[in-house]
């Protein structure tokens, strides 16, 4: 054994021992680099699969779960929507142009392999602080890419959340998640029948590009990363258009059995999962792979990340007809391959042999690890009296803070850069908390919630999750909405290491019973581990976006209006208001804070949507948006977005905790405006469906005043320069992009 | 009442194709017709729009490589003998690309993508276009470029401000325009470029139809001239 060489494609010592005695014999090259893409933590989940077994999938409009390229729920009679999140953080921290461009792409691929077409984009950026300039460069290109992408292909960028937070410096997440519309009887699944298939290239040519790139999202960085360049992808929208609507067109017309994209660990992982789950096997001649470079030796052939290509298992019948259809679109196209019986994934080059694995050992036999946890300790002990967060400073002072910083800012600086209207199906544009997709059909919607904040998961990674799940869901109550799907991307740190495994065990948890709770299935989802950079992992991230359906697209309630003398009133739970977590928790700089992470309440919180539903329904709102990131003071300051000069007079009656009322961002607590005469009938509403409700004062042109009474019964009056609010807001974050540019 | 046949050209890469074909059945005497870029006989249309998108994926130059596509040639020749043809967006830039409208689209001054809601003022209203305007409307059009600032040298510049082929102008300025131009025509005023997108304003929402009556006046246009269609009126 003195002279057994390590693996040149990194893979573990005991896991290259395995292969070895799986095989019977030393893996060839090609073998080798097969394996290192498959057992991957990219490709295997070989560390959250145990865990992520905890949610559930199951429901009655569920039509297609995970283990497709995009989970599928039933919207109307006819329709379906695929969807789907993935990460592409690696890519975007070494080249962050293309790093995101191909995570728009990727995505996209997943959903019309679905024989879905994509109708809206949405993104979650979390970066480092600003003010290095590093993160200015990497959040502008991201952006950029993002909108070279999405604009191009033609698919609306609708929504999504940013963060900008010191500990993603070195690990900044990008991730996206697209949705599709697919007629019932149209679904295509990467599942084939177990029958004699031929395999069909569409696509892209195959390069260099991207080699490895699966193995390369699966391990930390290190300070001598600077050599992996190559291992990013290359984005080509306008190929992609292409191959999208042949696809489609493939589709449409029933030529293909079983369709995957060749996404991570490219043309191996779609084949082998593909024969896989046929319990076939497949052979594959990459001299018969369309390439840009005829240098390429098979293992890059076989690991290219190159973009733009689709792999299709089909019947010999359909062949000639899918190549028609490629060389219409003008996209290349070619039969590189079949399934055979022998379940075992063979690669040959013309006559000669490069690889025979059985496709057992790449699927089934993978690692597949219950990694060690130990839980960090200090986020358990929520001390029951929480000192004073705000120290000195008043409420006045507390709210500037929240405004001056860009994680409080509008983020129309993004939107602006993404086309969120091409296709016509956005109802409700970015600058509200949710995105509402026209279906076309029957005057439904379809709305998408995200949230993605990962302060309270630091704190409490259990009850941190379930509140994002709870976010999501007032999200979608607050336009009348109801959720029917989830999906998710789990962002953590190296989960080889107990206190991250840890929390991501936690933070699954947390998802699944929510989800649980509110009967919201977890169609589809992405892990990305290894968000670590020289020893130093990122927070505990999961990023969640939970589609929900508007059964009348007539009856949405915007989040804006520029009406004054509408009454404002709060409606919801306030039973637990506690801070910890909470976006001033975190610009105060206490993480240590004692300060617990709120408790949802889940019954309340189930009653919200359908009295929200009902409010909507009657017309007897005007606008009304969920209490989110930064508390009731920014959420209604977004309210009166609607006009320059419209503010708000509020007055309050006493007030026990000020700074909980005005800040905590427990959710389910959500702000109407409407005309005063339907107040009567909305609290007699509220009164029947169990929800607290709260007048708190009216939009009012000119006004930011605030009156309330505190604990010793003193009334106290905060007025604040109604435009100095609005100017923060809206350009904390364009300036500083503004500035440097 | 005759149903008059309206020409969508699709290039590869164009994606606001369906919209356009949206906004077109929503007029009861327009009936869209989908023209491939390699269109080369005269399917007989009253009149052809070139639709926004990403022809040939921007590569080159915006609209550089569509412009020499065969159905230009088409495109040049209803141009000529005073058909209606409209250019949104990227059909704006290969309209200019082809030299059938004046002028030049550069980066935006923001250098990024712009998408967003902008105030815009109707100069001209008697192209087939804008007939149901009034001179000087004040009306809302979304914008969605990367390549939107109108360019052109100043004596050109007066050229067709003499000549009143400025279509419609922005309120505020977005992107550098000279002038605050949005639109333009040719000289004939049959030929219009918009940089706005009026077949995203076409039904009630949130934002007002302003671009509804871009696709209503053309009908109206058309039934006043299509018995003069060998003559054009310009």
């Amino acid at each position: 054994m003195t002279d057994q060489p390590i693996s040149r494609f990194k893979i573990p010592a005991h896991e290259m021992e395995r292969i070895r005695t799986l095989l019977g014999r030393e893996p060839n090259i090609t073998e080798e680099a097969v394996f290192s893409a498959l057992w991957s933590e990219h490709c295997s989940y070989k560390s959250s699969r145990v865990h992520l077994r905890n949610f559930s999938s199951k429901g009655p409009r569920v039509l297609m779960g995970p283990g497709e390229n995009a989970g599928v729920v039933r919207v109307t009679e006819k329709t379906g929507i695929a969807f789907k999140m993935e990460s592409h953080n690696h890519p975007s921290y070494i080249e962050p142009f293309q790093g995101a461009a191909t995570g728009v792409g990727g995505i996209l691929r997943d959903i019309f392999a679905m024989g879905a077409r994509p109708v809206a984009l949405t993104n979650s950026l979390v970066f480092g602080s600003l003010r290095q300039p590093r993160q200015l460069t990497l959040f502008r290109r991201v952006v950029a890419g993002i909108s070279a992408y999405g604009n191009s292909i033609g698919v609306p960028t609708i929504g999504g959340e940013v963060w900008f937070d010191e500990r993603y410096s070195k690990n900044i997440l990008v991730n996206a998640f697209a949705l599709g519309l697919v007629a019932e009887d149209g679904i295509m699944s990467a599942i084939p029948p177990k029958k004699n298939l031929v395999a069909v290239y569409v696509g892209n040519k195959t390069g260099r590009d991207g080699v490895s790139g699966a193995a390369m999202a699966s391990r930390s960085f290190s300070g001598e990363d600077s050599d992996l360049r190559p291992q990013v992808q290359v984005a080509d929208p306008f190929v992609g258009k292409k191959v999208m609507e042949a696809t489609l067109l493939i589709i449409r017309e029933k030529l293909s059995a079983a369709i995957q994209d060749m996404g991570a660990a490219g043309l191996t992982s779609s084949s082998v999962e593909m024969a896989s789950k046929a319990g076939m096997g497949i052979e594959i001649d990459v001299a018969r792979v369309p390439l840009r470079d005829f240098t390429m030796e098979p293992w890059e052939i076989l690991l290219s990340e190159s973009q733009e290509r689709m792999l299709l298992l089909v019947e010999e019948r359909h062949v000639d007809k899918i190549l028609a259809i490629a060389d219409e679109h003008q996209v290349a196209a070619g039969i590189i391959g079949n399934t055979i019986p022998e379940p075992v994934f063979r690669v040959r080059k013309g006559p000669e042999h490069y690889a025979e694995i059985p496709v057992a050992y790449l699927t089934d036999e993978a690692p597949l690890y219950e990694r060690p946890t130990e839980e960090r300790g200090s986020f358990r002990s929520s001390g029951s009296n929480a000192p004073s967060l705000a120290g000195s400073h008043s409420i006045t002072e507390l709210f500037h803070l929240l405004l001056e910083h860009p994680n409080g800012a509008s983020t129309e600086w993004i939107s602006r850069q993404f086309d969120f209207e091409v296709g016509t199906r956005t109802i409700l544009p970015p600058g509200h908390d949710v995105a509402v997709v026209d279906l076309k059909e029957d005057d439904h919607a379809v709305a998408i919630a995200m949230a993605g904040t990962s302060h309270p998961l630091s704190k409490d990674p259990e009850k941190g999750a379930m509140l994002l799940v709870a976010k999501c869901v007032s999200d979608l109550a607050a336009i009348g909405a109801y959720p029917v799907g989830l999906t998710d991307c789990l962002n953590f740190g190296n989960p080889e290491r107990p206190a991250t495994m840890s929390d991501f065990v936690l933070a699954v948890n947390g998802i699944a019973k929510a989800c649980k709770r509110l009967q919201i299935p977890v169609v589809s989802g992405n892990v990305s581990f290894y968000n670590e950079t020289d020893g130093l992992s990122i927070p505990p991230t999961p990023i969640l976006a939970t589609c929900g359906v508007l059964a009348d697209k007539r009856t949405l309630v915007p989040g804006r209006t520029d009406l004054s003398g509408l009454t404002l009133a709060l409606v919801g739970s306030s039973r637990d208001l506690a801070l910890g977590g909470s976006y001033l928790d975190w610009i105060l700089a206490l993480p240590e804070s004692s300060e617990p992470v709120p408790d949802v309440d889940w019954n309340t919180l189930e009653r919200l949507q359908p009295f929200m539903s009902a409010l909507a329904f009657d017309r007897r709102l005007v606008a009304t948006r969920s209490v989110g990131r930064g508390g009731l003071l920014r959420s209604l300051l977004q309210i009166v977005s609607g006009s320059d000069s419209l503010g708000v007079a509020l007055s309050f009656p006493d007030l026990e905790n000020p700074l909980q009322t005005f800040f905590s961002e427990s959710p389910g607590r959500i702000v109407l405006a409407y005309f005063p005469e339907h107040e009567p009938i909305i609290e007699r509403m509220a009164l029947e469906f169990g929800i607290p409700w709260l007048r708190i004062g009216t939009t009012a042109h000119s006004s930011w005043t605030i009156r309330y009474k505190d604990r010793d019964h003193r009334t106290k009056v905060l007025s604040d320069q109604l435009s100095l609010l609005k100017r923060r807001f809206a350009t904390s974050l364009s300036n500083q992009m503004e500035e440097f540019s | 009442m005759p149903s008059y046949r309206v020409g969508i050209i699709r290039f590869p890469g164009t994606n606001c194709d369906i919209d356009t074909w949206e906004a077109l059945t929503l007029v009861p005497d327009l009936a869209p017709v989908w023209v491939s870029h390699r269109e080369n006989n005269d399917p007989d249309l009253s009149a052809l729009i070139l639709p926004g998108g990403f022809s040939y994926g921007d590569y080159l130059r915006t609209g550089s490589i569509a412009a020499q596509s065969p159905v230009m040639n088409l495109v040049t020749d209803y141009a000529r003998r005073g058909k209606p043809v409209l250019g949104i967006c990227n059909g704006f830039q290969i309209l200019s690309e082809a030299g059938l409208l004046p002028g030049v689209l550069l980066t935006n001054n923001s250098r990024t993508f712009l998408c967003q809601e902008e105030g815009l003022v109707v100069d001209r209203t008697d192209t087939p276009f804008t007939g149901l305007f009034a001179p000087g409307s004040r009306i809302a059009l979304p914008i969605a470029h990367q390549e939107g600032r109108f360019f052109l040298d100043p004596d050109q510049l007066q050229e067709i401000e003499r000549s009143g082929q400025v279509l419609v102008r922005y309120s505020k300025n977005p992107n550098g325009s000279v002038h605050d131009i949005a639109g333009v025509t040719n000289s004939a005023g049959n030929v219009a470029g918009l940089m706005p997108h009026p077949e995203r304003r076409t039904r009630a929402g949130l934002s007002a139809p302003y671009g509804f009556p871009f696709f209503q006046s053309l009908a109206l246009w058309l039934s006043k001239h299509l018995s003069d269609k060998e003559n054009p009126t310009h």
